[in-house]
C-alpha cells in the first residue's frame, strides 16, 4: 500500500524535486556576486525590503552578505519552507480526500485492510515521498554551500534542512488530518493554507503585537525558525515539539476517518 | 447455515435525507439474490452499508456471520462499485495486481483467463479506459479473488451484450459452486435469467421479496392474438386475469394477470394464427406493487 502510494506520486515528488533544486541552484548561486560586493548587496537587499516587508523576511536580511545569514534570507526564511509546505499538502491530498472525491476510495475502504491502517500507511507515503525531496535537496543545498564557501557547518544545514522537513511534514499532516475528517481537498487546503500563513505572519510581522503574542504557541513557524537551527544548530525541544504535534495530528486524522461514512 | 446477509432494521439517513428505511432481509448461502429498484430507490446505499462505507443510522447488519466493521470479511467479499472510479496513468493490470497483492494474492494466470473471458485490454492506462472496459476491469477486480460472497452494484451498466451473456455465465457459475452474489439493477431483464430471488425497493423500503418464478406469475404481461376470422367479443369478456380488452375484427389485445390460463382455453376455441406476448417489463411489475402499496398505506408517505 505504501510503495502503491508513493508510485501514484512519482511523478508529483519528481517535479517537486527538480522545481525545489532549480530554485536552489540559482538562488543559492547568487551568492558569489553577493559576496563580491557585500556593501551594495548588504545595502540594496536593506533597501529592497523596507519596513513591514523586512519585518516579514524576519531578521535574516541585516547580515545578508554573510553566508549564513545569506543562505537563511535566501533559502530557509521564507521560500523553500513554503515550497516544502505546497508540497506537503499535494501530497497529504493523495491520501484521503483527493481520492474520496474522485471516487477512487470507495474500493480501497472495501478491501480487506481496517480504516485506520489505510490512513497511516498513506501518511507514511507522504512522509517517505517528502524525506526523498528533502534529502535531495539537503545535499544541493550544502553542496552549493560548500562551492560558494559559505562557511556553514555540514550539522547546521542539516539541522536546518530538518526543521524545513518537519514543517513540511507538520503541514502535510495538517492537510492529511482536515482531508480525512472532511473528505474535501478544498477544506483540507484552506484550513492548511490559513494555519500555515496566519503562523507565519504571528511570528514575523505580529512579533511585536502585543495582542497577537501568544498566538506564536500554536505556529509551527515559531518552532521552526526560533531555535535558529543554521547559526546554532539542532534545536532539539522545538523539532520534538513539531514531531508530536504532527503525530497528535496523524492521530486524529485516523480517528476521525474511522468513524464516518466514505464518498457521501 | 447462517445468511450471508443478515439485516434487521437497518435505515440510513443522509442528514435529513432517507437513503434506506427499515430493511430487514435475509440472504441465503448458495442463492442469487436481484435487488431491484429504480434510480434513488436506495440500491446503493444498502450496499455501500454492507461493506461499511457507510454507517448504518439504526438497525443491525452481519455480513457472511460477522460485524460488517471486522475487515477480514471484507476479504471474503467481491465487490463492484456502481460508481466506478479508475483513475490515473497506471495499468489496469498493475491496479489488479496491487489489489490482488492486499487480498492476500491472486495467480496471474487467473487475472489473464478474466480478462479473455470479458475480452478486456489491461495493458492500457487506467484513465483511458473506457466506461465499458472500466467495468470490466471492475468485474475482474471483484472475481479475482474467487470471494464467497459477490456484491455487484448495476453490474451490466456499459457491457455489449456479448460480454453481458459471459458475465451471466459468471454468476452461474458462482453460484454452481455454492457461492452467493447481491446483484443490484434497475432493469429486471438483467438479473430474472440468473436470480433465485428478486427484492424490490423503492423510495427507500422494500417492499418485496420474490422467487423469480413467483414474480413472472404475477407479472402483468401485454398479449396479442390474431385469429383467422373475426371473434365476438363476449367469448373473452370476465376471463381470470385478463385486464384492459380490446377486440377488433380478428385481433384480440389485453393484458394478463398471472397466468396465461383462461386467455389460451378461450383463445382455443378459435383458430389461432399469430400470438404475441411481451415479457414483462420491470415498470409494470413496479406499477403493480405501487399499486399494492398504495392500497395498504393509504397516500404515499412523505418523502
Ligand atoms: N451522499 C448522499 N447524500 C445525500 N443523499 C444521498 C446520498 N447518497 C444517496 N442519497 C439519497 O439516498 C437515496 C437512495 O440513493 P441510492 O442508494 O444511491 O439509490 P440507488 O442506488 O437505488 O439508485 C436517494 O434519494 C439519494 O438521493
Ligand atoms: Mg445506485
Amino acid at each position: 500500500m505504501v510503495s502503491q502510494s508513493l508510485r501514484d506520486c512519482r511523478r508529483a515528488l519528481i517535479w517537486w524535486t527538480i522545481g525545489i533544486s532549480a530554485f536552489l541552484s540559482v538562488y543559492v548561486n547568487v551568492y558569489n556576486t553577493v559576496k563580491q560586493n557585500p556593501q551594495v548587496y548588504g545595502q540594496v537587499a536593506l533597501d529592497k525590503f523596507p519596513g513591514p516587508l523586512k519585518d516579514l523576511m524576519g531578521q535574516s536580511l541585516e547580515n545578508f552578505s554573510s553566508g549564513v545569514g545569506f543562505l537563511q534570507g535566501a533559502v530557509y526564511q521564507l521560500f523553500v519552507p513554503f515550497l516544502f509546505a505546497a508540497c506537503a499538502m499535494g501530497l497529504a491530498n493523495r491520501a484521503v480526500a483527493g481520492p474520496e472525491e474522485n471516487g477512487t476510495l470507495e474500493l480501497l475502504v472495501t478491501l480487506p485492510v481496517a480504516r485506520a491502517r489505510l490512513v497511516l500507511q498513506r501518511f507514511a507515503a507522504m512522509a517517505l515521498g517528502l524525506l526523498a525531496v528533502a534529502a535531495v535537496t539537503f545535499v544541493l543545498t550544502w553542496l552549493f554551500a560548500e562551492v560558494n564557501e559559505m562557511g556553514i557547518p555540514f550539522g547546521n544545514i542539516l539541522a536546518a534542512h530538518l526543521g524545513v522537513y518537519l514543517l513540511g511534514l507538520f503541514l502535510g499532516t495538517v492537510t492529511l488530518a482536515a482531508g480525512a475528517a472532511t473528505g474535501r481537498r478544498g477544506v483540507a487546503m484552506a484550513v492548511m493554507g490559513v494555519w500555515a500563513v496566519a503562523g507565519y505572519m504571528v511570528i514575523t510581522i505580529g512579533r511585536n503585537v502585543e495582542a497577537i503574542a501568544w498566538l506564536k504557541w500554536v505556529s509551527p513557524f515559531h518552532y521552526y525558525a526560533e531555535g535558529r537551527p543554521l547559526y546554532e544548530g539542532l534545536p532539539v525541544g522545538d523539532y520534538l515539539v513539531l514531531a508530536g504535534a504532527t503525530a497528535v495530528l496523524a492521530l486524529t486524522a485516523v480517528l476521525s476517518f474511522d468513524r464516518r461514512d466514505v464518498g457521501v | 447455515m447462517t445468511a450471508v446477509v443478515q439485516a434487521e432494521g437497518l435505515t440510513k439517513y443522509y442528514g435529513r435525507r432517507r437513503g434506506l428505511e427499515d430493511l430487514t432481509l435475509d440472504i441465503q448461502p448458495g442463492e442469487v439474490f436481484g435487488y431491484l429498484g429504480p434510480n434513488g430507490a436506495g440500491k446503493t446505499t444498502t450496499i455501500r452499508l454492507l461493506l461499511d462505507v457507510i454507517r448504518p443510522t439504526r438497525g443491525l447488519v452481519r455480513v457472511l456471520g460477522a460485524d460488517s466493521r471486522d475487515p477480514a470479511v471484507r476479504g471474503r467479499i467481491g465487490y463492484l462499485p456502481g460508481e466506478l472510479a479508475l483513475e490515473g496513468r497506471e495499468r489496469a493490470r498493475d491496479y489488479l495486481e496491487f489489489l490482488g497483492r492486499i487480498r492476500g494474492g491472486v495467480p496471474a494466470s487467473r487475472l489473464d483467463a478474466l480478462a479473455e473471458r470479458l475480452d478486456a485490454d489491461l495493458n492500457v492506462p487506467m484513465g483511458k479506459l473506457s466506461k465499458g472496459n472500466k467495468q470490466k476491469v471492475g468485474l475482474i477486480q471483484a472475481f479475482m479473488h474467487e470471494p464467497e460472497f459477490l456484491i455487484l452494484d448495476e453490474p451490466t451498466g456499459g457491457l455489449d451484450p456479448l460480454v453481458q451473456q459471459e458475465f451471466l455465465a459468471m454468476v452461474r457459475e458462482v453460484r454452481a459452486s455454492g457461492r452467493t452474489v447481491l446483484m443490484s439493477s434497475h432493469v429486471l431483464a438483467e438479473v430474472e435469467h440468473v436470480s433465485d430471488r428478486v427484492g424490490i425497493v423503492r423510495a427507500g423500503r422494500l417492499v418485496a421479496v420474490e422467487n423469480v418464478a413467483a414474480l413472472r406469475e404475477k407479472a402483468v404481461r401485454r398479449v396479442e392474438l390474431h385469429f383467422d376470422a373475426p371473434v365476438p367479443k363476449e367469448a373473452f369478456e370476465g376471463l381470470a386475469g385478463v385486464r384492459d380488452l380490446r377486440v377488433e375484427g380478428a385481433g384480440v389485445s389485453c393484458t394478463i394477470d398471472g397466468r396465461p390460463d383462461a386467455l389460451i382455453k378461450a383463445a382455443a376455441r378459435f383458430t389461432v394464427v399469430h400470438l404475441v406476448s411481451a415479457e414483462p417489463d420491470l415498470e409494470e411489475i413496479f406499477l403493480t406493487y405501487y399499486s399494492e402499496e398504495d392500497r395498504h398505506h393509504g397516500v404515499a408517505e412523505p418523502a
